[in-house]
């Protein structure tokens, strides 16, 4: 039947094959007209055009401290937000302006002369258009420039020639519109900016809301403020964040837009805030904006409904910082009221835990005078790792067991505690003549003789009285090495930015290794201190001090905390490489200072139920504070630090006093330590019967040392 | 005639491996075109369902080339009736058929709705073909008046299933009707001055259409046009000035496959939202993320298999054959130059899918078996030693 094929078919086929091949080469050709002849118009319309994502503030996370009190929250306030698209127009604005005019008010202090000369311009077109002659805008063209150049300079003529009677004209509600549209006009396009966050009323917000519909681009929505719930009380370290309508900050603008910040966001920009950052602030809701050609908005559509940034839990007992920030600004205040302290201004305490390294208590108070020449307290907490002092005899637990180390000291080491005469130095003495002593009264009654003649040990020198002593200069690198051990002179790697490592004397004199070896040469930050002491404390760990104690989800549940997102564990820095034998030795020496009379603050401690021990300082200091007319003036830092109980401390702390007299010691050091203890072990009992609020169920972390040593 | 079916049984590589890139290619842009999708559907792994329905399209085609395609040649007619059966359910509104837009186009079943002019357009090549080499066996001579008889079956055959599919309404689907006729007739060997005619008298009546719609618009809207239908030109035509769902469609379109440029904008980098970007404007998504020459691989790549097809239909040495395959070729690339002469303004927009390549199972399943057809007529095609013809 079908078999055979008559001739026509293939013809046929081929001509099928043919318009196919027509058809084809339409498309490829309309195709490249489409995308290379208008390619580029077409380019730069979808640039212009094209839906973006917008994306809106959520509030940051909290921060609690350790006991889940709120340190700082936020305060939601009404806001009202403009958003241009890339396509809107002066005018556009101009007219949102004039109608959200009708609905709020507006200060009018923002608006600047350049704000009122657009705003001429733009409204009194005809007027405008005068003050440049025709004959001046030809002689313009005829310079050759572009039209956009010429429109350019015509415009910056015509703001030169608004005089003020042609701004006179503005009447005091048009000033509102140009205050409207000046905040308007300042954000980017595409990212909400806020027009009136300031006392938005009830009303206003209700009005605009009603009548989003007529004002394009314009939005009701909720800014958050931050609240620092306890004022000044730790504020230095809590750090801040910008200012609305500050931004970015400028020199970090590349590492926030690569985290898909806007210009616009508020961001921590120091300590705390600025240190955690990326765990405060939190992930921005998403919103697609579909633009159709002519840059209206057709829908939105929400991509991704944020959340709110996380929330720290410190290890900060709030309460406690709060009554230790008393007793410093109240013993700073006595003591200057006796007239021999005019230097004082300011003193710091860390109180932490020995075992964790997690700081309890963080404070510092710095006197200044405020504009009108009123003095009164500042925050200074901060001041605790960023500022340095010599600290005197509290450091001679450090270089007792760096002699026991450098093999100088053995345990129970006799040596005479007399005045040193060294050629062209004043008598080098300790404070009374002791006689033969061994290292514990050496601690307890804090010899600077002892301390010398290890030094000199160390340094490989001879004492010979009134001849010149010379020592290797490498004891300094010595000394310092088992002082780095404890946190001396190191930083303690706590988790907030500007730390400093403290102040090293360059000179190696014979002399100045003296004074370094009871704390005179080289300067600490009381954090140090804290660390240092923390490590003879708990038997030769440094531990690394902990502010933030957990990182939480946040919760909706203003009661409840939400999971835990990461929980900070204690971190051992390094273990001291001494004999347990030589830390005991110090311990011992330690705890006479407290509790043995003829102890340096012994009187201070005897009777305390909670059995401390510690070290106190007074170093010749010069002072280097704000009062230029007496740098360099000599003066006393005084300090402290210890532990409680002696046998199983569970609090260290370090009291530091810079240029606290200018006489006699005072004892502000010790005051402030005996106070603050109390103050910590009746906060204890107060929690344990349950008289304050305690909204953990585990209060403070007991870490045996057997779970350090894993570390 | 005599076959040694064990032997014959051979399969067109060429074809397969085209078949194969075109997966390629569809997966990689249906994936990108996930991320644009609305929300609702952001869930769903397009890419991933449309490689399973490859998956079973290749068993279509293992069903299709298992029958010799003289057996559709014999139940023919069955399939036609089978087809128009359906088709009437829907004219009737039987229970289980689904509406969209307006458009009574589905029945609804239980892996989603199925489109039954879909695989009526395969029984139509079928039957066609059939009708011609009936007539070429009773006329082996045809006179003008065979040519026209001929003609007047054809359109006997192929108006029922139209008038239908105009009713539904499905302007799209039954454009792919007159062009799978129109490639039919243009092989069967029709004399030139018919087909000339016929071309002539399309284009006049197109010119009467344009002069009553200038001139009597009330007679054109009341009884020639629905404004829906109008709309498409309008949208076409002046796609800025009537924003209307088909202008704005084709001015986004335009504006994705524009921005693309020479090279295009790179993976996965799409900026403009292109609706319905996994099915009918997938050819926006490709032509914005891989420029001119990505689009034009493709258009190449569709060339490709049509030229393949031709060869298949020109080495048969069976007629019925060679019509199968005219019958595919013009489905085919009628539907590819619709959908993408749509997506770049050269014709009106319609819904229809680009073969191959947009999301959907039942559309591939179709294509598929017209493939399968092909490869059958491919793999029966005896290779004579002494060709009295060639």
């Amino acid at each position: 039947m079908k078999k055979k094929k008559r001739a026509q078919v293939p013809f046929r086929l081929n001509i099928l094959f043919f318009v196919v091949f027509l058809l084809f080469s339409a498309l490829i050709l309309r195709l490249g007209v489409v995308q290379i002849v208008y390619g580029e118009d077409y380019r730069k319309e979808a640039e212009r055009t094209e839906d973006e994502i917008v994306s809106t503030p959520v509030p940051r996370g909290k921060i609690y401290d350790r006991y889940h009190q709120v340190i700082v929250d936020n305060i939601p306030r009404k806001a009202i937000t403009y958003t241009r698209s890339k396509t809107t127009t002066p005018e556009d604005t101009l007219k949102a302006a004039r109608k959200l005019a009708q609905y709020i008010d507006k200060p009018v202090d923002k608006v600047t002369e350049r704000d009122m000369k657009d705003y001429w311009i733009l409204t009194r077109k005809e007027k405008a258009e005068k003050k440049v002659s025709k004959a001046e805008r030809k002689k313009l063209e005829q310079q050759g420039l572009s039209q956009k150049e010429i429109d350019k300079k015509v415009y910056e003529l015509t703001l030169k020639r608004i005089t003020p009677a042609d701004l006179a004209e503005i009447t005091k509600k048009e000033l509102e519109i140009i205050a409207i549209k000046h905040e308007m006009d300042s954000g980017y396009a595409l990212t909400p900016q806020t027009v009136k966050n300031d006392h938005v009323t009830d009303k206003e917000y209700a009005v605009v809301s009603e009548h989003l519909e007529e004002l394009p681009g314009v939005n009701t929505t909720v800014d958050w403020d931050r609240h620092y719930v306890y004022g000044n009380t730790f504020r230095s370290v809590l750090g801040n964040v910008t200012k609305d309508g500050e931004g970015i900050p400028r020199e970090r603008i590349d590492y926030f837009l690569a985290r898909d910040y806007s210009r616009n966001d508020r961001v921590g920009k120091s300590y705390l805030e600025a240190q955690f950052e990326d765990v405060l602030h939190g992930k921005k809701a998403k919103i697609k904006n579909v633009v159709d050609k002519s840059g209206n908005v057709t829908s939105i559509e929400q991509i991704y409904n944020g959340e709110r940034g996380k929330d720290l839990v410190l290890t900060i007992d709030i309460e406690l910082q709060k009554q230790v920030e008393k007793i410093i600004e109240e013993e700073i205040m006595a003591t200057k009221r006796k007239g021999r302290s005019p230097l004082l201004d300011r003193a710091f305490v860390v109180m932490m835990n020995p075992k964790t390294g997690e700081v309890l208590t963080m404070a510092g108070k710095l006197l200044t005078k405020d504009e009108h020449g009123k003095t009164q307290f500042v925050d200074y907490a901060i001041g605790n790792i960023t500022s340095a002092y010599a600290m005197g005899s509290a450091v001679k637990g450090a270089m007792v067991l760096t002699g026991f180390q450098t093999g100088v000291l053995h345990p129970n080491t006799y040596i005479v505690d007399e005045p040193l005469y060294i050629k062209g130095t004043p008598p080098k003495k300790s404070w009374q003549t002791m006689g033969t002593i061994n290292e514990l009264t050496a601690l307890q009654r804090s010899s600077n003789v002892y301390m010398f003649k290890t030094a000199i040990a160390i340094g490989g020198g001879k004492y010979r009285p009134h001849r010149s002593l010379s020592v290797n200069p490498e004891a300094f690198t010595t000394i310092r090495k088992y002082f780095s051990q404890f946190g001396l002179g190191v930083k303690t790697g706590i988790d907030l930015p500007n730390e400093l490592s403290g102040f090293q004397g360059k000179a190696t004199g014979a002399g100045l290794l003296l004074d370094l070896a009871i704390g005179q040469y080289d300067m600490y930050t009381p954090m140090q201190m804290a660390q240092y002491v923390s490590t003879i404390a708990n038997g030769g760990y440094r531990m690394k001090p902990q502010i933030v104690k957990e990182i939480r989800k946040a919760t909706d549940n203003a009661k409840e905390l939400g999971p835990i997102v990461q929980r900070f564990e204690p971190v051992v820095l390094n273990r001291i490489d001494m004999k347990t034998e030589y830390i005991k030795r110090v311990q011992e020496g330690f705890r006479r200072v407290m509790q043995m009379p003829k102890g340096t603050a012994y009187a201070y401690f005897a009777n305390a139920p909670y059995k401390p021990a510690g070290k106190t300082g007074t170093a010749e200091a010069f002072y280097d504070g704000p009062i230029q007319s007496r740098r360099n003036d000599p003066t006393y830092n005084l300090t402290l630090v210890g532990y409680a109980p002696y046998n199983n401390p569970e609090v260290a702390f370090a009291v530091v006093v810079p240029w606290a007299t200018q006489g006699e010691s005072d004892g502000i050091n010790d005051r402030i330590g005996r106070r603050i203890l109390d103050a910590y072990f009746k906060l204890k009992a107060e929690r344990a019967k349950g008289n304050i609020a305690n909204n953990t169920t585990s209060g403070n972390t007991e870490t045996n040392t057997e779970e350090m040593n894993n570390n | 005639m005599e076959r040694d079916r064990l032997s014959q049984s051979k399969l067109d590589y060429n074809l397969l491996f085209i078949l194969f890139l075109m997966a390629i290619v569809s997966a990689i842009a249906i994936h990108s075109a996930e991320a644009t999708l609305p929300e609702k559907l952001q869930h769903v792994n397009f890419a991933y369902k449309q490689l399973q329905w490859y998956g079973i399209g290749a068993v279509v085609i293992a069903l299709t080339m298992i029958i010799d395609y003289d057996r559709f040649f014999q139940i023919a007619w069955y399939l036609y009736g089978f087809g128009m059966l359906l088709l009437l359910g829907l004219e009737l509104n039987v229970p289980g058929t689904v509406t969209i837009k307006g458009a009574t186009s589905w029945y609804a079943l239980p892996g989603g709705n199925f489109q039954p002019s879909e695989l009526m357009k395969i029984f139509m090549i079928i039957v066609l073909g059939r009708v011609i080499i009936n007539h070429r066996e009773k006329y082996p001579e045809p006179t003008v008046k065979d040519d026209f008889r001929l003609l007047g079956k054809i359109a006997l055959t192929v108006l029922p299933p139209l008038i239908l599919l105009m009713k539904q309404p499905d302007l799209g689907m039954s454009m792919v009707f007159v062009a799978i006729t129109g490639s039919l007739v243009l092989v069967s060997g029709i004399r030139w001055r018919i087909i000339f005619g016929i071309i002539f008298s399309g284009i006049a009546a197109a010119a009467i259409l344009v002069f009553i719609f200038f001139q009597f618009p009330d007679f054109f809207h009341k009884y020639i046009l629905e404004d829906y239908q109008l709309n498409r030109f309008y949208g076409w035509l002046a796609p800025y000035e009537y924003s209307n769902e088909q202008g704005f469609q084709l001015i986004r379109s335009l504006l994705a496959i524009g921005s693309g440029e020479l090279y295009g904008k790179g993976f996965g980098n799409i900026q403009v939202y292109l609706p319905e970007a996994h099915t009918d404007f997938i050819f926006g998504i490709i032509a914005e993320q891989f420029g001119f020459i990505g689009a034009s691989v493709v258009i190449s790549l569709f060339f490709l298999l049509v030229y393949r097809m031709v060869h298949i239909a020109l080495e048969s040495n069976d007629l019925y054959g060679s019509y199968l395959c005219a019958g595919v070729i013009g489905m085919i690339t009628f539907q590819v130059f619709q959908n993408v002469g749509m997506t770049i303004g050269l014709l009106p927009i319609t819904g229809l899918p680009l073969p191959f390549i947009s999301y959907g199972g039942s559309s591939l399943a179709t294509y598929m078996l017209a493939i399968g057809l092909v490869l059958n007529v491919h793999s029966r095609t005896k290779k004579f030693m002494f060709s009295t013809e060639e």
